[in-house]
């Protein structure tokens, strides 16, 4: 275990040491912070300030459509109201739009008869402002809505009640989690865990390449056996894609923490995992980590350099993607044969377990079982990544095919 | 007590078998060369002994127990193909490999600096190991396997790619860790190096043993057949029935003398006829030994 920790303490003191990881580590989050700057001055602008006449013979109508054009929920705009117009009111309009004095101007034409809906033309300067119409055609709904209400005889405040959105909740028998932060959670962890093993997967076959360029191997494996060294690579490399990690999702709360905040506050977002939900998540996702960082080594074993490592590439990504296609029939029984079986395959293990736990409530013994197989299924990978590492480097100068693989599995 | 010793050791790769029931002893406290051209079987020998690879058949013994790797620490390995990480610092890097040897790092940092001092390269303490020449490469890679005070030092070419000065200084470092009483073990293809160096030797050919014991017993096994001399005058004593084939450079000779036949005569007739300046009988050389045995079929 001490040969395992040096290794792996080496590998990551070198790796967090070097400029590429400084920078890469600091501009990830600069560009986030950047993006929400962005975002949020784009944000402010998207707040149509227009300046548009309203054209109306029904001047009631007009009047409750500027109120709500420059006080209501998106909009600020100003609004001029020209009630009744007449055939002048159009050439003036047309002449103030061609000296850039309005944005626009909105003609209501009434219904030809009592009753029917009166009929709307909007003349923009420009027809690429789709959205100073959009906010209009909006408004004009709630404004027609509301009339339409009140006209019915109900009251001004049971109107707005009754326009509030609609909002389901789903609650499960015996569980706390509800199903939208169940899948929330699940999507979290497939692509924190795709983009991770993208990201660093790569990087600890990189870090058995270079053992072999660089021929340190020798040294080493003179003292430690090869599976203490793939072991140690594996954690030492994959504790610097955590650390990364750790730094830009520490960074990404902090930067959305209020805005996240306020959002749960004001009951839009609704997460609620429970503690054994997020002990589960940080247990899966580094299982799987490890078990994919192990596959990785392997790869980085077979072959000799980088361009034959990336024709290996997708045999990293596949088991995981292969997972996508079983969530339809876990999520629809999650403790069915099915669900429980893939749960127990050691590549699906981490995500479809998961889902099982978030959905239902799996046997103990079904989880310690699929964790012990993981365990099992990192060792047996990294025993045949460094038996192949071994006699590869030791005997041979080539990539070896399965055959070879084989036959070298049985030297010792 | 054996040290190393290997019984009929064998082992094949795909293409090729690399030794062929090879058996040696190593004692303790000796110098022991392992002698063979370039792709002999040294490194796979060395290899086995240090458990990179396991022997087909046969048995690896080391310090006089059944191998064993927790007896690794007290081993000392020079690889032929030097590797150290590049972008590393020269220091970092010896603490590291001392650690993995099993020392702590503040024994390790304190050794590193000592032996630097010793193999002249104080100035390479705290640069990367990609900014070193070779030759100091080599020295960092010497101390690597140094810094735990093995018991064996097993050096597989240590002196290949040195200058004459560093692999002087490399020489006699080891000879000092031989007085000392560590058993030392090197291989190389340089045989006339080695000569003046080891107390026993053990010369391989395509995997197969040719020689093996002190050297002086070996040499002694082997006539002194051979005389080097410089004279002025009338060389036709180079036609003395004792002389089996002479070659003469300018008053330079080499003399090879028959099976059995004494060198006296020659001298004697030599001496009537020519003014001598040197006379001397030769003993053998390893490489003369090698070709003798292995009949000249050295394909380096």
């Amino acid at each position: 275990m001490r040969n395992v920790w040096l290794i792996a303490k080496r590998e990551y003191l070198e790796r967090v040491r070097t400029k590429a990881f400084l920078i890469s580590t600091l501009m990830i989050p600069l560009l986030m912070g950047g993006g929400i700057v962005g975002s949020i001055l784009a944000g402010s602008k998207s707040k149509p300030s227009s300046h548009i006449t309203v054209v109306s013979p029904d001047q009631q109508l007009a009047l409750d459509l500027q109120k709500e054009l420059e006080h209501g929920k998106e909009s600020r705009m100003t609004v001029d109201v020209v009630s009744p117009g007449n055939s002048s009111t159009r050439t003036t309009l047309d002449g103030m739009l061609a000296d850039k004095q309005l944005d626009g101007y909105l003609w209501i034409t009434p219904g030809a008869k009592t009753g029917e809906r009166p009929s709307f033309s909007y003349t923009p300067r420009s027809t690429a402002d789709i959205s100073t119409k959009e906010t209009i055609t909006s408004s004009l709904h709630t404004v027609l809505m509301r009339e339409r209400l009140s006209h019915d005889g109900i009251v001004a405040g049971e109107v707005s009640a009754l326009m509030e959105p609609v909002k389901v909740d789903t609650t499960q028998a015996g569980k706390s989690a509800d199903t939208v932060s169940s899948f929330v959670a699940i999507y979290v962890l497939f692509f924190l865990m795709y983009m991770v093993i993208l990201l660093y997967g790569m990087n600890v076959a990189r870090s058995i390449i270079e053992e072999k360029t660089s021929r340190v191997f020798e040294v080493l494996l003179a003292t430690i056996r090869p599976e203490e060294m793939m072991a140690g690579k594996v954690i030492g490399v994959g504790s610097v894609g955590l650390t990364q990690v750790a730094v830009w999702l520490l960074t990404a709360v902090l930067l959305t923490s209020s805005s996240l905040i306020g959002a749960v506050a004001g009951g839009n977002v609704h997460v609620s995992l429970s503690p054994m939900q997020i002990i589960f998540f940080v247990v899966y996702f580094l299982l799987g980590y490890l078990l994919y960082s192990s596959i990785a080594a392997a790869l980085g074993a077979m072959v000799n350099s980088e361009q034959e490592l990336q024709q290996l590439n997708m045999f990293l990504v596949m088991p995981l993607a292969g997972c996508m296609f079983a969530l339809a029939p876990v999520i629809s029984n999650p403790s069915g044969t099915v669900a429980r079986v893939i749960s127990l395959i050691p590549f699906c293990t981490p995500l479809i377990m998961y889902l099982r736990i978030s959905l239902a409530t799996p046997p103990m013994w079904e989880i310690a079982l699929s964790i012990v197989l993981m365990l099992v299924t990192i060792y047996a990978i990294l025993w045949v990544a460094s038996r192949i590492y071994r006699v590869g480097i030791l005997m041979y100068g080539k990539r070896p095919n399965l055959p070879e693989i084989m036959r070298w599995l049985k030297y010792s | 007590m054996a040290i190393v010793e290997l019984q009929k050791v064998r082992k094949a790769y795909d293409t090729k078998v690399a030794v062929v029931d090879l058996s040696f002893r190593i004692e303790q406290g000796s110098m022991f060369g392992l002698l063979g051209p370039n792709g002999s079987g040294k490194t796979s020998s060395i290899r086995m002994m240090i458990g990179m690879t396991v022997p087909d058949s046969g048995s690896v013994r080391l310090f006089d127990q059944p191998f064993d790797r927790k007896n690794l620490h007290r081993v000392g390995y020079l690889p032929e193909e030097r590797g150290l990480y590049k972008k590393m610092k020269v220091i970092d890097q010896l603490i590291f490999l001392g650690e993995l040897h099993g020392l702590d790092a503040v024994t390790a940092s304190k050794r590193a600096h000592a032996w630097c001092e010793r193999m002249e390269i104080t100035e390479a303490i705290p640069k990367k190991t990609e900014e070193l020449s070779k030759g100091m490469q080599q020295k960092i890679q010497f101390i690597a396997a140094l810094m735990h005070e093995p018991e064996l030092i097993i050096m597989d070419e240590p002196f290949s790619g040195l200058d004459p000065v560093n692999a002087t200084l490399l020489q006699d470092t080891l000879i000092d860790l031989h007085k000392q009483g560590r058993t030392v073990l090197f291989s190389t293809h340089r045989m006339d190096q080695v000569e003046k160096m080891c107390d026993t030797i053990c010369l391989i050919h395509r995997g197969n043993l040719v020689l093996s014991g002190p050297m002086q017993e070996i040499k002694s096994r082997y006539p002194k057949n051979r005389v080097q001399m410089v004279f002025e005058g009338d060389a036709s004593f180079l036609n003395n029935p004792n002389v089996e084939s002479a070659k003469n450079y300018n008053g330079m000779a080499e003399i090879k003398l028959r099976e059995g036949a004494d060198a006296q005569p020659v001298l004697a007739e030599a001496v009537a006829k020519a003014r001598i300046s040197r006379f001397e009988v030769m003993e053998p050389t390893l490489e003369e030994i090698f070709i003798e045995t292995v009949g000249g079929r050295v394909d380096a």
